[in-house]
């Protein structure tokens, strides 16, 4: 592939004794939707946390736009999580003290932008995903697919250039999940976001263009047979 | 898929003719594979000689398919029957899976390697699927979601077996 | 940053409002005693600076030197208990200085004296006050001239040549510019014992803001949880650690602002109620009692940046990571090393047990406070690890889940456990040591309010202690005096004391006096069976000193008329009219005494004695402590158990919904604060009467007496009164482990 959005190359991280990823491989294509698959505790949520900055691997090397981003300090990564990349995980991500808008509003918040500009940047994303009314509410009063649809707006208001969804449905429902990956998908493919979707869920993981799977630490690539079953 | 009950399912909601009939089965029933007029007419047939429908008067014009069919009032009961029995819950054997895993495990052939190729067999349909519901109504949307779990089962069997195999061969082996 | 930093702290929602509101009432207390304290310490010094005119005549006082010469004594005198200061002055020009608060020195035959002495002048009978000072009243003395707004003083004018004829005066070019406190040399002993009363105040201040400053500890850790939750949310959608920084900075500054404005309204409302009040022995003027701009400016400004610093140094040992807090990791349990600080605070009393106290006051009272506080510091860090062994015993001992349930939390998380009682523990240490310093004193120097009939008895020293040995100028009592003392209604015996010259060389007490006198003021002391004389020490009666019975004098009595007289004792039937009455018939018949001290009753005389006043202070400053910490204790408690509770809801509400009742839940709760709360009070009364028991050692000699069962009782309230503000949490319980908390968020 062209130059990938996002790179680990070989990387190792270990919580505390016990090994999470042993050497694990993975190049995502720009625009591409991955999915990471692999049973629990099997170290994608890991893999995924290294490549979006949050941890720093023991070993080996994590490429984002070109640059390395593990050597990065602390402030640049996070300021690289706050511009570049979107977040949207199974729950607990809202500030419950801030109204849906202001949440929705706050990479853009912490990023410098002038606090009216970045709420009507945020409430335009209220329509697009179904939010329309709740701007002013409280984290604690939506539901369960209303609060990761904030999530969602929030991922991507600041225009990321990576999406990382970490079991985005996990805790919805079958109906309520497939709404919100119908529009995490069709959001992204709109504005050609490469997302790193970790998922236990194979229903999930087929709303990607591909998937890998991570087994005892290292990364598996899935091809067909030829001819199929 | 029981197309003389489906057809009764039709005729319950208005009689017909039999060009309406098929156009209909065709629409909603047929993915791909319309209904052959010969199997059309025959199971008419068939209906009528066991009395659930009755051939109606025949319009001006000649040719079978100007014939109204009705149903009766043996085939509506037979076909509240049908409706209210659930569905025998017969699980889908995937017999050929099964066979293959077990034959490569007595064979010490790569089974693991084999049950990875058939996960990426699975998850591309259902890829395919899932851009295809996405595509299409309600309708086109509850028959993917059908097979889209059908796969995700099967997928999960697969799950389990991948782990179960050091313990499967041993036994498979004996 | 920073706007964004007050959006969240202001208008965050009902919990992060509770926080704040909780972190600035504790504030506010902390920054009002604090205020109390400063205005306090001021107070002292501006009373102190009052008394400087009063050190007139004394050889270690700075005088003026404009104007002329004045002829000047000071002596007490006594009415109803209360000291009164009186000087008497003559000035030997027209441009004699003029002491503070009076218009001009008063003439031959006038009198200033202090409002409230004025007021007694008026409403008393004269034979029991005012024919002691000759002369009218012709003013008051103005509140410059005042140590205190009820100071008893009275300026006395008379003629140079008929003053200088006086003993006791002295020729002084002005009025003393020099503090008691400041003297070069010696003094009068007049005015605050400053040393004292900073000891006792430094005490008190620390053993206030000990359970202040773990309030504010237990406000600062409410909704922790939330908190972190919050702030790992923010850092995984970019802000750096700086930006988070800055918004708890702002949060714990708002808060200790409001707390720091609302302490100085405290002060400023508390002000006048407490300055009246005599916490050292005198009240303030209300205009002493003040906060100079400099303190003003360090506390308003100086707390909110000690609040922010300590904000941001919590938060560089917590590295909020944008994963927030996954699994709950168990904090290491405290060692036994937690014991050293408070056995090196015992020891540090110890020593000086041992090794003799140090010599000088100042060196006692560092001594002293130093060994307390560390002590009392050693207490709340030895706490937690005291925490785990009475969970640990209790966990090996459980039967029912209830115990085993607290048990177990306990020993997972003592801080917290002991923290919620901390506050009650310092009470009752501080409580326990002023008790067992007041007990002892009390059975050793008689106590402040003394027997009846030591109230009741007046005695007068004759002696002259200007010559070496003293000498007593009075040969024997006229008849008049005599006359006079026994028509006064109420007054039942006349007894003189005569001086025995030998007795120094058989080492016997000076005094001799009849027995059959000795018998009917028997607050003086008994006689030995069959002896006709005894010889006895009227100024120790009622200390430790005083045998008894007083050994016999070897006289015969009718060799006792021949002596000189020593004291007079007059035994009355104790009511005021009686006392007061002859203390002035002994004053007008002997006016020269210059000894000192004026005829007191034994009471009286004991009151004056330097520990028993510091003694009333402990008593009172000890009541203080007691008062206000105990409430923020319980105000702590109550805080850290709903807080454990809201942070619990889930597994508790799992409990019930898996069948454990509500009773057991309860149980759990009160044991998981009643077992701390035990071996906490236990230690803390141990090792308080232990700290008191090395003080009295070192610093007195005594050894420390029991208290009496009133103590019990009231530390058996308090404790009591602690589990009772437990049971009113626990309605609390059952509402917020209702089947809805079960559900995960």
């Amino acid at each position: 592939m062209s130059t990938p959005a996002v790179e680990a190359r070989d990387v190792r991280f270990s919580f505390g004794s016990t090994p999470a990823l042993r050497g694990a491989t993975v190049a995502v294509a720009p625009g591409e939707i991955l999915a990471v698959m692999g049973p629990s505790g099997s170290g994608k949520s890991t893999l995924l946390h290294c490549l979006a900055g949050i941890l720093v691997p023991d070993a080996g090397e994590v490429w984002f736009a070109g640059r390395r981003i593990d050597t990065l300090g602390e402030a640049e990564r996070s300021a690289l999580r706050r511009d570049r990349f979107g977040f949207v995980f199974q729950f607990g991500q809202l500030v419950p003290e801030l109204t849906a808008e202001e949440n929705v509003a706050l990479p853009l918040l912490l990023g410098g932008t002038r606090r009216r500009e970045a709420l009507a940047r945020a409430r335009g994303w209220f329509d697009r995903l179904d939010l329309a009314g709740l701007e002013q509410r409280r984290s604690g009063e939506l539901s369960g697919g209303q609060a990761q649809r904030v999530a969602l707006a929030r991922g991507l208001v600041a225009g990321p250039e990576v999406l990382y969804a970490d079991e985005p449905t996990g805790a919805l429902d079958s109906l309520t999940g497939e709404h919100v990956m119908e529009l995490l998908v069709g959001s992204a493919r709109e504005q050609g976001t490469t997302v790193v979707l970790v998922t236990h869920e194979p229903r999930v993981a087929a709303y990607a263009d591909r998937e890998i799977v991570v087994r005892d630490g290292t990364v598996t690539t899935l091809t067909p047979a030829a001819g199929g079953s | 898929m029981s197309v003389p009950l489906t057809l009764l399912g039709l005729l319950e909601r208005e009689p017909s003719h039999g060009y309406d009939l098929k156009r209909d089965y065709d629409a909603l029933f047929g993915r791909g594979k319309p209904l052959p007029f010969g199997q059309l007419y025959a199971t008419l047939s068939r209906l009528a000689r066991d009395g659930k429908v009755v051939v109606g008067d025949p319009e001006p014009g000649a040719g079978p398919d100007r014939k109204r069919y009705v149903i009766t009032e043996q085939g509506a009961t037979d076909f509240e029957a049908w409706l209210a029995e659930p569905v025998a819950a017969e699980p889908h054997l995937q017999t050929v899976l099964f066979a293959k895993v077990v034959l490569a495990l007595m064979l010490g052939r790569d089974a693991q390697g084999y049950l990875d190729a058939q996960r990426a067999a699975h998850l591309q349909r259902m890829r395919e699927l899932t851009e295809a519901r996405r595509g299409g109504g309600l309708v086109d949307a509850l028959l993917a979601d059908h097979g889209l779990f059908h796969l995700e089962a099967d997928l999960r069997w697969i799950d389990l077996t991948a782990a179960r195999l050091g313990a499967l061969a041993k036994e498979v082996s004996r | 940053m920073i706007r964004f930093g007050l959006r969240l702290t202001l208008a965050g929602g009902r919990e992060a409002v509770t926080r704040l509101l909780m972190v600035a009432i504790a504030v506010m207390l902390g920054v009002g005693l604090l205020l109390i304290t400063l205005a306090g310490i001021n107070g002292l010094n501006a009373q102190n600076a009052r008394y400087a005119w009063l050190e007139t005549g004394a050889a270690g006082a700075d005088h003026s030197t404009d104007g002329d010469p004045l002829w000047w004594r000071l002596t007490p005198d006594m009415f109803h208990g209360e000291q009164i200061g009186r000087v008497d002055v003559a000035a030997t020009g027209p441009d004699s200085d003029v002491p503070p608060g009076l218009p001009r020195l008063p003439g031959p035959g006038e009198l200033y004296a202090s409002p409230t002495l004025a007021e007694l002048l008026r409403t008393t009978p004269a034979d029991q006050l005012g024919d002691r000072y000759p002369g009218r009243l012709v003013g008051t003395i103005g509140a410059a001239g005042l140590p205190a707004p009820d100071s008893l003083i009275v300026v006395v004018g008379h003629s140079p040549a008929e003053l200088s004829r006086q003993p006791g005066v002295s020729k002084v070019p002005g009025i003393s510019t020099t503090t008691p406190s400041s003297c070069n040399g010696p003094c009068y002993a007049i005015g605050i014992d400053s040393s004292g009363i900073a000891l006792v105040l430094a005490i008190v201040a620390a053993a206030l803001l000990f359970p202040v400053l773990i309030f504010i500890g237990t406000a600062t850790r409410l909704s922790a949880a939330r908190r972190e939750q919050r702030f790992a949310a923010l850092r995984l959608v970019g802000a750096t650690p700086r930006q988070v920084a800055v918004i708890a900075t702002v949060e714990s500054t708002v808060a200790a602002a409001i707390g720091v404005a609302a302490g100085f309204g405290l002060f400023f409302a508390l002000r006048p109620v407490l300055a009246p009040i005599p916490f050292t022995g005198a009240p303030f003027f209300l205009s002493d009692f003040f906060l100079g701009p400099a303190e003003i400016l360090v506390v308003a400004l100086g707390v909110p940046v000690a609040a922010a610093v300590a904000a941001r140094v919590a938060l560089r040992r917590v590295n909020i990571s944008p994963l927030g807090v996954s699994r709950r990791v168990t904090p290491r349990p405290p060692r036994a090393w937690r014991l050293i600080p408070l056995l090196a605070g015992l020891g540090e009393l110890a020593w000086f047990v041992l090794a003799g106290r140090p010599a000088t006051t100042d060196g006692q009272i560092y001594a002293f406070t130093a060994g307390i506080l560390v002590t009392m510091a050693g207490l709340v860090v030895a706490g937690p690890w005291l925490t785990v062994l009475g969970a640990r015993l209790v966990v090996r001992r459980a039967n029912r889940s209830d115990a085993l349930l607290a048990g177990r939390r306990l020993a997972d998380d003592p801080r917290a456990g002991f923290r919620a009682i901390s506050g009650l523990v310092l009470a009752l240490f501080v409580g326990s040591v002023a008790v067992g310093l007041i007990t002892t004193i009390d059975v050793y120097e008689g106590g402040a309010g003394g027997t009846a009939a030591q109230r009741a008895t007046l005695v007068a020293d004759l002696t002259d202690p200007s010559t070496r040995p003293p000498s007593a100028p009075v040969a024997t009592m006229p008849r008049d005096v005599l006359a006079q003392l026994r028509a006064i209604r109420g007054v039942r015996t006349v007894a003189v004391v005569h001086l025995n010259p030998s007795a120094a060389d058989l080492h016997l007490p000076e005094g001799a006096i009849d027995c059959g006198d000795l018998s009917r003021v028997p607050a003086l002391g008994r006689c030995p069976a069959g002896a006709d004389t005894a010889a006895i020490e009227p100024g120790a009666v009622g200390s430790r000193f005083a045998p008894d019975p007083w050994p016999a004098a070897g006289l015969f009595r009718r060799q006792l008329a021949a002596l000189r007289v020593r004291d007079v004792a007059i035994g009355t039937d104790g009511s005021p009219v009686a006392i007061e009455r002859a203390r002035t018939v002994l004053e007008l018949a002997f006016p020269h005494a210059d000894n000192g001290f004026p005829p007191e009753t034994i009471a009286e005389s004991n009151a004056q004695l330097g520990v028993v006043k510091l003694d009333a202070q402990y008593r009172q400053l000890a009541d203080v402590v007691i008062l206000t910490s105990l409430p923020i204790a319980g105000c702590t408690l109550a805080v850290s158990v709903v807080a454990g509770l809201n942070d619990r809801r889930r597994p508790f509400a799992l409990l019930r919904l898996t069948g454990a009742r509500l009773g057991t839940l309860r149980r759990v709760v009160v044991l998981e604060s009643a077992v701390p709360l035990l071996v906490g009070a236990a230690v803390a009364m141990g090792t308080g009467f232990l700290a008191a028991f090395l003080f009295l050692r070192a610093q007195l000699g005594q050894t420390l007496q029991s208290p009496g069962w009133a103590y019990y009782v009231v530390v058996a309230a308090g404790v009591l009164a602690a589990l009772a503000v437990l049971a009113s949490t626990l309605p609390v319980l059952a509402r917020i482990t209702g089947p809805e908390n079960a559900r995960a968020e």
